[in-house]
């Protein structure tokens, strides 16, 4: 079973039509593929394929602190070892948990001295799965809106799509990240064989190569460069990144085609080939 | 002008600051201003913290707010400021002045201790996010200022 992931820092280079792409590639070659769009704050790798969401089979749960204030003694240590900045405490008040800048990551619970504070679930997320043919599975994961902190989201859905994987013996699980190099993509790269970077020849789409390829090497995952869109803009301006991170050649050019754009603007990218 | 501002002894006042110094201008942004200015309303001697909080990626509001409050303020005056800071510095009860830009923390002191500045009721903006205001000082022209609760 190979994991790959598709990112590529940039919003818009193209990250979901090529992930789908390459579905169907590997499908067309008879591959039983999974693919998970971790894009969990606005996932549309179903709209793509032309797909509703349906019901979710599975609710996903984070954990957060609630405070006992019969047993809290206000010594602040949660406050000091909050890395998210998400407890606030006036001199002599109790503390206050902003669950919305909470990564549910449990340090205030341990190391509270007087047991004063809970770990409470909480519905922060949906997973929904579409089995589109055979070979083909799709996994969304959708956060509840205005939450801040949505990679626990992606973890749990990880957890979920490796065991499912194993059940249905899947040959490939392709994981379509966010854009942007923050936690929820961080989490979404973790445990893939390698990433696939989808950008473009823009100003904008060099900028932010730079800072997906500082990430992956930082987390030591191989990367293949994807430039989408190659016969537009200035080809020039990613060559010097690639070279910055010792990165041979381009995996693959993908030019500016109607068709595609045509397909993707009608949901109808499954089974299209390029 | 608040029960607090009329009350006499010690009262120590927050500005948010593009430096270290009086003479600095009022950084516009709470959350990610440079540094804090905490100025003693009484005797006006005043110390400079920086903001540690400036480049986290998010929870600068609750960093800056945590970084006040253990200083024992009764006020803040900024340019604008978030909602997460404004909600725990209002239920810590200090008061929070906005709507100052283009002035030096001199000159706002000046406004303030004049009484030409209203506490705001409601948070200003999105945070760090929000560039420099327009229109300078005027009771209620700031980003949003205007808006009636």
């Amino acid at each position: 079973m190979k994991k790959i992931a598709v990112t590529g820092g940039k919003g818009g280079t193209g990250k979901s039509t090529f992930a789908v792409l390459l579905v169907n590639k590997f499908v067309k070659q008879g591959k039983r593929v999974v693919l998970v769009d971790c894009d969990i704050e606005c996932p549309n790798d179903y709209l793509l394929l032309g797909r509703k969401l349906s019901k979710p089979v599975k609710k996903v749960y984070a954990k957060f602190p609630e405070l006992n204030k019969l047993k809290c003694q206000k010594c602040g240590k949660c406050v000091k070892v909050c890395k998210s900045k998400a407890i606030f405490m006036a001199p002599g008040q109790h503390p206050q948990f902003l669950k919305e800048l909470c990564s549910g990551c449990g340090a205030c619970w341990i190391i509270c001295p007087n047991k004063a504070i809970r770990a409470k679930s909480d519905e922060i997320g949906k997973i929904f799965v579409d089995k589109l043919n055979k070979k083909f599975y799709l996994i969304t994961g959708l956060a509840r809106p205005a939450l801040e902190e949505t990679s626990p989201i992606v973890r749990e859905m990880k957890k979920f799509v490796f065991d499912f994987a194993k059940k249905i013996r899947v040959d490939y699980i392709i994981f379509d990240t966010a854009a942007g190099t923050h936690c929820p993509v961080i989490m979404a790269l973790l445990d893939n064989d390698f990433a696939y970077i989808v950008t473009e020849p823009t100003p904008l789409g060099s900028h932010d190569l730079n800072l997906i390829l500082g990430l992956l090497k930082k987390m030591k995952l191989p990367a293949k460069i994807i430039l989408n869109q190659a016969d537009l803009g200035n080809k020039g301006s990613i060559q010097p990144i690639l070279k910055k991170f010792n990165i041979k050649k381009i995996t693959q050019e993908i030019p500016y085609s109607k068709k595609i754009v045509r397909a993707y603007s009608q949901g109808k990218l499954l089974g299209f080939q390029l | 002008m608040s029960l607090k501002q009329k009350e006499s002894g010690e009262i120590k006042i927050c500005l948010s600051s593009t430096g270290e110094t009086l003479d600095s201008q009022v950084d516009p942004r709470f959350g990610r201003c440079q540094y804090f200015l905490i100025v003693d309303k009484k005797t006006g001697e005043f110390k400079s913290i920086a903001n540690e909080g400036v480049e986290i990626s998010r929870g600068a509001g609750i960093s800056a707010a945590q970084i006040v409050a253990n200083e024992g303020v009764k006020a803040v005056i900024t340019g604008n400021i978030g909602p997460n800071a404004f909600m725990v510095l209002n239920q810590a009860g200090i008061e929070i002045y906005t709507g100052v830009f283009n002035k030096t923390c001199k000159e706002a002191l000046e406004i303030f201790n004049s009484g030409k500045l209203k506490v705001n009721q409601d948070p200003t903006g999105p945070g760090g996010h929000v560039g420099s205001g327009q229109g300078g000082f005027v009771p209620g022209g700031g980003r949003n200022q205007g808006r009636k609760n």
